[in-house]
């Protein structure tokens, strides 16, 4: 007797990455050998390996996880569907470290890799998840010639009235920061983003090892097994960040930088909310000099998807309090006829939606977003209204395949 | 008038709320008061930068503190990064935008080296042809000079054009410390006929370890092919640094060729010698890790 497991409803192992919120999945028997009725009774379970993940299981797309399942399964070959999802507080380190198993009886019929692939704070990353990271990021950027060039050119004064020009800055953001967390997982897809809490000191950051150490005239140094050594943008090699006025980011929280509490506290309408463009936002940006504190330079530092990705997750943490995943409602965005284009729910955003000339910007650098083995959400050409239900809240086909650490689905 | 057409320019999504407008309006009375302490306005600068600016009053308050030399250096300071955060919040920004550059423009040359060395480098991320003049003046001259050289060429960086390079060489030349000399090579690194000063830098066992992983860094764009050749030699050569063999093992590993490296039994060896030798742990560790890639 064998069966066959499939998650996010492929077989691929590419698609074997899950989060917070509910993957489909399904099994099915695939060598019926031994049975003796029409179905057998198959158990369903997670095995984590030591520190690895967790997981949990349900029937439906809606009703409580348990630690396992117990399902029908025809001999026939017909598949029966189940969800997983990753047990809260139990991210992967590793990619495969914990494991689908099924069996029937204690005989082991079916068994796949899998791995809870969560946002965290960057502070506390595992060395392995630390190198795995910065190597793909090494790997994107490619001597200044790669793919991350195309992200250098989406983030300048051409597109800044797309990304900053309104209320689509959040969206705009979520859907720029999936795109290249994408393109990461397409060079090593146990990376997920991590996030820079600006709030909290971060020792383990700003390291030789990892985000580097700004030296006093904030040219920023690496170790030499540090591949960030070689990053290079828009022809300049290096990264300049200086941290201003006396601040260590090593000891200290960014200075009048918004706390998550007084961030969190800005209102329960949206348009209250998105001030947080400011502060936070920009001065997480404005406690440093260098490239990251200007918006046309911003995105020669790979700090700036950190801080960013922290950005996102504070917008998480606020719909999730305040229940604002539906764009039917109206707190959930400041929808306004008058909005530019770009910043109103149903509109595509720039440059996905290649889009050029009249309101939107001359060229659309790096094509459309790039898709993911494990959902099809948001689509090559996400609408702004698209990136409000990214775990599938509403909607579960808006799924879009990542979550935070501390952000519950 | 020109103040009514501004204001009409907000969109009404920008507006905000009433309790936002109030706090944004105590933040900039409190920050314009010269009877409260430094240490109280800039705190208020710091509380609502994007909500503070609700009209031109407002910003022309702001403005006016960053122009004035009269005024503690900490609380122009704060009015610049005040402006700067808000700057991020382009729609609403967009009307004062003009502003604030022109007055960045004017105080380029303020008696503070501190919003000196900040104004430079925000003018220059915005591609400022005037500052970039200035920055390369005081290169030339240094009695004009508004930062220190290394500053300088690191400011010149944001914006590299031909005649960089040539202050840059210059400066390599004749450089007035090493962090002058270590800029104006990064500033080279974009610059393909200086591959070969890199070269040489790279393979010079006397010359600072720094120098020579800037090297490798600038070879890796200007000529991937002979830094894998350079890379591959330095960890051959027993006598050469560790610190500098594992620049060179990052550069294999990240950009090189696997499938090649894989088959070269002399490369192996001689990360295989980093990874068991007197290399601190984490050379070693890095070494192990490259050759995990060719022995599974």
């Amino acid at each position: 007797m064998d069966v066959e497991l499939q998650v996010n409803n492929s077989i691929s192992p590419d698609a074997r990455f899950i989060s917070w919120a509910p993957s489909p999945c399904s099994v099915r028997v695939t060598n019926p050998t031994g049975a003796s009725s029409p179905t057998v009774s198959v158990r369903i379970a997670g095995v984590s390996a030591a520190g690895g993940g967790a997981i949990v299981f349900r029937t439906g797309a809606a009703g409580t996880f348990s630690n396992d399942l117990t399902l029908a399964v025809p001999v026939n070959g017909t598949s029966v569907p189940f969800f997983t999802a990753g047990r809260f507080g139990q991210p992967s380190v590793n990619n495969g470290d914990v494991r689908i198993e099924a069996r029937m009886g204690t005989t082991l019929v079916g068994s796949v890799p899998v791995m809870v692939r969560i946002r965290k704070n960057a502070n506390v990353l595992k060395p392995a998840e630390r190198n795995r990271l910065v190597a793909a990021f090494a790997q994107l950027n490619n001597q200044g010639l790669g793919r991350f060039a195309d992200f250098r050119d989406m983030h300048t004064a051409a597109g800044d009235l797309e990304a900053h020009g309104g209320p689509g800055f959040l969206p705009w953001h979520r859907a720029y920061l999936l795109d290249l967390e994408r393109e990461l997982q397409a060079i090593d897809p146990s990376v997920a983003l991590p996030y820079w809490r600006f709030d909290q000191a971060a020792p383990n950051l700003f390291t030789l090892d990892f985000m580097g150490v700004s030296d006093r005239l904030g040219t920023v140094r690496f170790s030499n097994t540090n591949p960030f050594q070689f990053w290079k943008t828009d022809g300049v090699q290096g990264i300049n960040r200086r941290p201003l006025n006396g601040w260590n980011p090593n000891t200290q929280p960014g200075p009048s930088v918004r706390t998550e509490a007084q961030t969190l506290a800005l209102g329960t309408q949206f348009s209250a909310f998105r001030s947080m463009q400011g502060n936070p936002h920009g001065t997480a940006h404005t406690r440093w000099g260098g490239s990251i504190s200007s918006i046309p330079t911003a995105v020669r530092d790979p700090l700036f998807f950190l801080l960013h990705c922290n950005v996102d997750r504070l917008w998480a943490k606020w719909q999730r309090q305040n229940g604002r995943f539906n764009p039917a409602q109206a707190n959930s965005y400041d929808s306004n006829p008058g909005n530019r284009i770009g910043h109103r729910l149903p509109d595509t955003m720039w440059p996905w939606n290649q889009i050029t000339g009249g309101q939107r910007p001359p060229t659309a650098p790096g094509g459309t977003l790039a898709m993911s083995p494990c959902t099809n959400a948001p689509g090559p050409q996400p609408q702004v209204q698209s990136t409000l239900d990214y775990k599938g809240s509403v909607s579960a086909t808006s799924r879009m395949g990542f979550d935070y650490d501390d952000v519950q689905f | 008038m020109a103040t009514k057409r501004k204001t009409a320019k907000r969109s009404k999504s920008a507006k905000r709320s009433p309790s936002l407008k109030a706090f944004a309006r105590r933040a900039v009375s409190i920050a314009i008061n010269e009877r409260n302490t430094a240490k109280q306005r800039v705190a208020a600068l710091a509380a609502a930068p994007l909500a503070a600016f609700e009209n031109d009053k407002d910003l022309a308050a702001v403005l006016n503190i960053l122009r004035n030399k009269d005024e503690p250096i900490s609380v122009r300071l704060g009015a610049l990064e005040s402006l700067q955060a808000a700057s991020f919040s382009v729609d609403t920004f967009a009307p004062y935008r003009g502003d604030y550059l022109a007055t960045l423009r004017k105080i380029v040359d303020d008696p503070d080296p501190e919003l000196r060395q900040r104004v430079l480098g925000l003018l220059m991320r915005e591609h400022d042809g005037s500052a970039q003049e200035k920055l390369l003046e005081g290169l030339k001259n240094p009695g004009k000079a508004l930062v220190p050289p290394e500053k300088a060429l690191q400011l010149l960086s944001y914006d590299v054009h031909a005649e960089a390079y040539s202050v840059a060489r210059d400066i390599i030349k004749k450089p007035p410390n090493d962090d002058a000399r270590r800029e104006a090579l990064r500033l080279l690194a974009a610059d393909p006929s200086s591959a070969p000063l890199f070269e040489k830098l790279l393979r010079d066992k006397n010359e600072l370890r720094e120098i020579r992983q800037i090297s490798a860094s600038a070879l890796n764009a200007l000529k991937p092919d002979r830094l894998k050749e350079h890379a591959r030699e330095i960890l051959l050569d027993k006598s050469d640094y560790d610190d500098i063999k594992a620049t060179s093992l990052t550069a294999l590993e990240q950009f090189g060729d696997d499938a090649a490296l894989g088959k070269d039994k002399a490369l192996l060896k001689s990360v295989d010698r980093l990874s068991t030798g007197q290399a601190t742990a984490k050379y070693k560790q890095s070494a192990k890790r490259f050759l995990s890639k060719f022995t599974k």
